[in-house]
């Protein structure tokens, strides 16, 4: 069957708001199973979308976005893939099988969404420096517009164009590009990390800082695991500085001030 | 006056109930390399900063702290914004070290449980479920798991509240003791940086070096070294790149981008 206009417009507005859904109330969380089956209401074959949502779902369990990380796109591969399996009548494993490359393939528009968002954070920064709340409300809101056209263009465009050009993009991306986008979205929070390192007293706590590294990196501990071992030292400090005698505590003043110096970062 | 409450500015059940709601709905809009969240954060406390501040050079500071470096589960942020807004009720502009602490230090913490929980155990619970009675050709499994996620979102609601009213208990009793508080605080949050080091950044050598009939990966020659020790080193550079001048975070991450890329061509890592 040939697929309507008003189905592609459907189907754009659909992948939005599950982006969207994914980033707030998550009642969806952008789980390929959802994709699926309300691509299949809109395609009049609920049967197909709930097969081709359900084997992608089993691809990505356990499988979260933790820290920023990416991970396949099987929102967009359980819409892309529904869509070409009801269209072409070659069933299910089709879909399935053009779903995964292009949800492999999204991925690096989640990181370029991402990425833009930096551009609105800068502009949010430049309001606030302005005390202008209007522009703060108006830059914080755009945010959503790389995150939607990061899954409504490529459906829109894929749809449109048929599954050649979808065929021919997956297979024609460079290596290089490819490669070196996942590469990069593995570095980046390292970029974050540096920020917040700025921004803390870090200098002060240095051997917090190590203890941490060396729990996480040498002993497996868990980030709750870390936080256990945080909150005990936390807590002896606590203590310690409450019983200290009056030097201790004017140190400890004397401690958030440096800190704030050193921790004093500018952008 | 000197040594009453410093701030006489009160927040209501509305405030507390509207700071849950747009952190939900905000927490992850601006979702970005750099900040990660913490332009989200910065959406949910709008209100309260202009609420509870009028000085406008107070104000625009606590703007600024707010917008700093924030990442943690978004079901288990509802708490924090809530115990944040405990404290800056009651101990106004000077708590501003507090908060910056309290942050840093609690969104590792709930980070850990809440991606367990909501990140990890749910899905796979539910997402089997779901994904099996799905091949077989039934909706059913889909449908509780979307009733359990709406009754999580219900559950957000409350974060914010639970996180206010536990917060205000312990900031009270802890009035007095503010620099101790913050000290202990930013310890943990730089205990647990130290172990998002560790974790957060991913980086795999995949250069391998012959020496005559013997390939030796070099993954495992730097783990004999240590662990981690790619993203200590990127954690380093960009750390000090950041200290040089006209260096801004955006150059930082541009940078990063092409370096990845261009040892990812030399085939350094993949």
């Amino acid at each position: 069957m040939e697929i309507q206009m008003w189905q592609i417009i459907a189907l754009t507005i659909l992948s939005m708001i599950l982006i969207w859904d994914s980033l707030s109330t998550a009642v969806f969380d952008g789980k390929p199973i959802f994709a699926g089956i309300l691509a299949g209401v809109i395609m009049g074959d609920v049967a197909v979308g709930l097969a081709v949502g359900a084997t992608l779902q089993l691809m990505v369990l356990g499988v979260g976005t933790y820290g920023g990380s990416s991970m396949p796109d099987y929102l967009t591969g359980a819409i892309i893939g529904t869509v070409f399996a009801v269209t072409s009548g070659q069933g299910v494993d089709f879909g399935i099988g053009l779903a995964v490359p292009v949800g492999l393939l999204m991925v690096n528009l989640d990181v370029l969404a991402r990425f833009c968002n930096v551009f609105f954070a800068k502009r949010v920064e430049a309001a606030i420096e302005r005390l202008d709340y209007a522009a703060i409300k108006r830059n914080i809101w755009l945010g959503l517009v790389p995150w939607g056209l990061s899954r409504a263009l490529p459906i829109f465009i894929m749809l449109v164009f048929g599954e050649d050009i979808v065929n021919g993009l997956v297979s024609n991306m460079p290596e290089w590009l490819t490669g070196g986008l996942s590469v990069a979205g593995g570095l980046l929070p390292a970029v974050g990390i540096a920020i917040l390192l700025r921004y803390l007293p870090v200098k002060k706590y240095i051997s917090y800082l190590l203890i941490g590294f060396f729990a996480a990196a040498y002993l497996a501990v868990p980030m709750v695991g870390i936080a256990i071992l945080g909150v005990a030292m936390a807590v002896i400090a606590f203590r310690q500085s409450l019983n200290g005698n009056q030097a201790v505590v004017a140190a400890n003043s004397g401690v958030s001030q440096e800190g704030l110096l050193d921790g004093e970062y500018e952008d | 006056m000197e040594n009453m409450k410093t701030n006489e500015t009160r927040l209501t059940k509305k405030d507390i109930n509207s700071l849950g709601k747009r952190w939900i709905m905000g927490s992850q809009i601006t979702w970005n390399y750099e900040k990660q969240m913490a332009v989200g954060y910065l959406w949910a406390m709008l209100p309260i900063i202009r609420k509870l501040y009028k000085d406008p050079e107070e104000q625009k500071e606590m703007l600024r702290t707010h917008i700093q470096f924030f990442n943690t589960t978004p079901h288990m942020g509802g708490f924090i914004c809530g115990i944040d807004a405990a404290t800056e009720e009651h101990e106004g502009y000077k708590a501003k070290e507090t908060v910056k602490g309290l942050k840093t230090g609690l969104m590792g913490p709930f980070a850990g449980v809440g991606d367990t929980l909501f990140g990890v155990l749910f899905p796979t619970i539910f997402g089997s479920i779901a994904a099996y009675m799905g091949q077989e050709g039934s909706m059913v499994g889909a449908i509780i798991w979307l009733l359990v996620n709406i009754a999580i979102l219900i559950f957000r609601t409350f974060t914010a509240g639970i996180g206010y009213r536990e917060g205000s208990k312990i900031i009270t009793s802890a009035k007095d003791k503010l620099d101790a508080l913050t000290a202990a605080a930013t310890l943990l949050g730089v205990t647990v940086v130290g172990a998002l080091v560790a974790t957060v950044v991913r980086a795999n050598v995949t250069a391998t070096f012959k020496s005559g009939e013997i390939t030796v990966n070099g993954q495992d020659i730097l783990n004999q070294i240590m662990p981690c020790l790619v993203p200590v080193a990127v954690v380093a550079f960009i750390y000090w790149l950041l200290g040089r001048k006209k260096m801004t975070s955006t150059k930082a991450i541009i940078l990063v981008m092409v370096l990845s890329i261009l040892l990812h061509v030399v085939g350094i890592l993949g």
